[in-house]
């Protein structure tokens, strides 16, 4: 088998989920032996490129991006979302949560906002856009998760990404619940895969991997109650990494 | 056996000389909580505790681990832990767990993973001191165990009673400074044992826990399911807590040579989304309240049947304090239907 050739393009985000791949150290190495992996943004202007594995980082931003995901879609034979901003919007989808883009445009480039270079979309997820095969959560990514995800994809295996809430991987660490000591901790409701990584150091988990297929968002409204906090206290933990999506509480 | 009254302040110096020859796994505060883990003084240890956050399962079963490597198409090797360890302050109903555990991992596939690290475990058990704000030791006839360990300690406040079990328990007596127990020693043990029969209770169920595979033959179209699964998180807290849920996954992961690996286990829960999912896709649990339901089967009616009867829930009351819900105390749902049903 010739090596497949892996290409990675960005969109909008902070590029912290590729500094992950640096980060990999050796292991970046052992991946580079298995896989040609075609640089990024240069590779789109090389029009006969074809690839194997696109892996797509950011979320969608621009009527622009959009063609652009459409054609890397068309060339690839799969595709990756790389990092929250691909999965789920991430970050990005907390300007969706107002109505007026042209104010936050205002409010965030001040008199340059009227630049063309400067259009702007309501925040799209990669799969709003185009057909996902494989999503690699978390803000930023899991490195151990990722490359075990790729070296499924080249043994022709279906990655095993758990589909349960993070208290699951909390408890196994043996943590004590935060909850107990009054944080508004989002576990029971978002997807593992992370090992907890921030209850574990003691830090509310805020949502970065998505919600799970199935939250009981209802039984979080419940939960709210008998801890004595209010349904805004949860609102407002869910919007950084939820908004705009269907479960998270509004109104 | 024999039993031994020691001194505490000899019993700290004889779990000193213990750390010092091997590895010794001990309860200890966790923030304002307690938990086992490796003990490196015994300054550190607290047999004055209430609950731990984990029970001592880890030990045997650890959350995941490497069951072989392999070659695809080749050869394949299994991977055992192979390091003796003591395993000091094991609450009864703990012990009790252990004591199931250990009858069903024998059973059917003999699992040399977790024997191997059970035989070479001691465990020094210890009466309970303080009640946890949600055991229930004593519905469960689990307050106190008479079997399984090598050494029960209990504290009768100015001395510890020491007893032996096993003769690796014989032997480990044998290195503590201390007396032969008298009459007034085992008399204040007796009351211990006593007081905690009725006191680790603060959930009472209604009923001999013997009865309770019978109380669920009827039970099984109960709309107490529905009712408390509509809250329940699928969030797993309740298994990932218990020392009798035993279930686990088991994942393959390759090296980047793509020919050798790994065969992990992890371990996983029966309240889980996906939990019973199959080849195909198909999933014959997949209602939050089949999987709600199926747990407080499994603890009283499907593993007891495996056991000669014995109830697979110790009243530990761990799953009462994980549940943000409130809904899993099985307790309260034992009780519910013998509400509505009654008993016989
Ligand atoms: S997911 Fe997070 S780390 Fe990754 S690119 Fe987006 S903002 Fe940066
Ligand atoms: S701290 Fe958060 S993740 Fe951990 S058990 Fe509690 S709710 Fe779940
Ligand atoms: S604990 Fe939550 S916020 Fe933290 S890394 Fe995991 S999913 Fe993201
Ligand atoms: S079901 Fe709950 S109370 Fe019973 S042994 Fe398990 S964790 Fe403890
Ligand atoms: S019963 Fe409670 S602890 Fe168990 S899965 Fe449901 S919400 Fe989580």
């Amino acid at each position: 088998m010739s090596k497949p050739k892996i290409a990675i393009f960005d969109f909008a985000c902070c590029e912290g989920c590729q500094l992950q791949f640096v980060n990999l150290e050796e292991e970046l190495l052992d991946l580079i032996g298995v896989a040609d992996v075609v640089e990024w943004r240069e590779a789109m202007s090389e029009k006969s490129q074809e690839y194997d594995i696109a892996i797509i980082e950011g979320s969608i931003t621009r009527l622009e991006d959009e063609e652009r995901l459409k054609l890397i879609r068309s060339r690839a034979k799969v595709l990756i979302a790389l990092g929250a901003c691909a999965t789920i919007g991430g970050v990005n989808k907390l300007k969706n949560n107002f109505n007026d883009l042209d104010e936050v445009k205002k409010c965030v480039y001040g008199k340059d906002s009227k630049k063309p270079h400067l259009a702007t979309q309501p925040t799209k997820a990669v799969d709003e856009v185009v057909d996902v095969d494989f999503y690699v959560h978390g803000c930023p990514i899991d490195r151990k998760e990722f490359t075990y995800i790729v070296r499924c994809l080249l043994l022709g295996k279906t990655p095993e990404i758990p589909d349960y809430p993070v208290c699951v991987e909390c408890k196994a660490k043996g943590n004590p619940c935060l909850w107990q000591y009054g944080q508004v901790c989002l576990g029971p409701i978002i997807r593992a895969g992370c090992g907890a990584r921030c209850p574990s150091n003691g830090f509310r988990c805020f949502g970065c991997r998505g919600y799970t297929s199935n939250p009981n968002v209802d039984a979080a409204k419940e939960v709210i109650d008998k801890f004595g906090l209010t349904v805004d206290h949860l609102k407002t933990k869910m919007v950084l990494f939820g908004s705009r999506q269907e479960p998270t509480i509004y109104g | 056996m024999s039993v031994k009254k020691i001194a505490k302040d000899d019993f700290a110096v004889f779990v000193d000389a213990l750390i010092a020859k091997t590895s010794v796994i001990g309860v200890q505060a966790k923030g304002d909580r307690f938990d086992f883990a490796p003990l490196e003084s015994a300054k550190n240890l607290r047999l004055d505790y209430d609950v731990t956050l984990q029970p001592p399962k880890k030990y045997f079963l650890p959350p995941t681990e490497v069951l072989m490597t392999f070659e695809i198409g080749g050869a394949y090797r299994s991977a055992y832990e192979d390091e003796p360890f003591v395993l000091l302050g094991v609450h009864p109903y703990d012990m009790v767990a252990i004591n199931q555990m250990d009858e069903l991992f024998q059973q059917d596939n003999y699992d040399a993973h977790y024997m191997k690290r059970r035989n070479n475990a001691t465990i020094i058990a210890c009466d309970v001191v303080k009640p946890s704000e949600n055991v229930f030791a004593s519905s469960m006839g689990t307050a106190v165990v008479r079997g399984g360990y090598d050494v029960l300690l209990t504290d009768i406040g100015n001395a510890y009673v020491a007893e032996s079990g096993t003769p690796k328990g014989e032997k480990l007596l044998a290195g503590m400074k201390g007396v032969t127990a008298d009459d007034a020693a085992l008399k204040s043990r007796e009351s211990v044992w006593a007081k905690n029969k009725k006191g680790l209770n603060r959930h009472e169920l209604k009923c001999d826990p013997a009865y309770l595979p019978r109380l669920l033959d009827k039970a099984y179209d109960h709309p107490v399911w529905e009712e408390r699964a509509r809250t329940c998180f699928a969030c797993g807290s309740c298994n990932q807590v218990c020392p009798t849920c035993y279930c686990f996954n088991v994942q393959d992961d390759v090296n980047w040579d793509l020919q050798t690996g790994k065969r992990e286990r992890a371990w996983d829960g029966c309240l889980l989304n996906g939990f019973t999912k199959v080849a195909g896709e198909h999933e014959f649990r997949n209602q939050r309240s089949d999987r709600f339901r199926h747990r407080l089967y499994r603890k009283a009616k499907y593993v007891p049947s495996k056991i000669g009867g014995q109830i697979a829930c110790v009243g530990c009351g761990r799953c009462v304090a994980a549940c943000l819900p409130d809904i899993a105390n099985p307790v309260s749902v034992y009780n519910r239907l013998i509400d509505d049903q009654g008993i016989g």
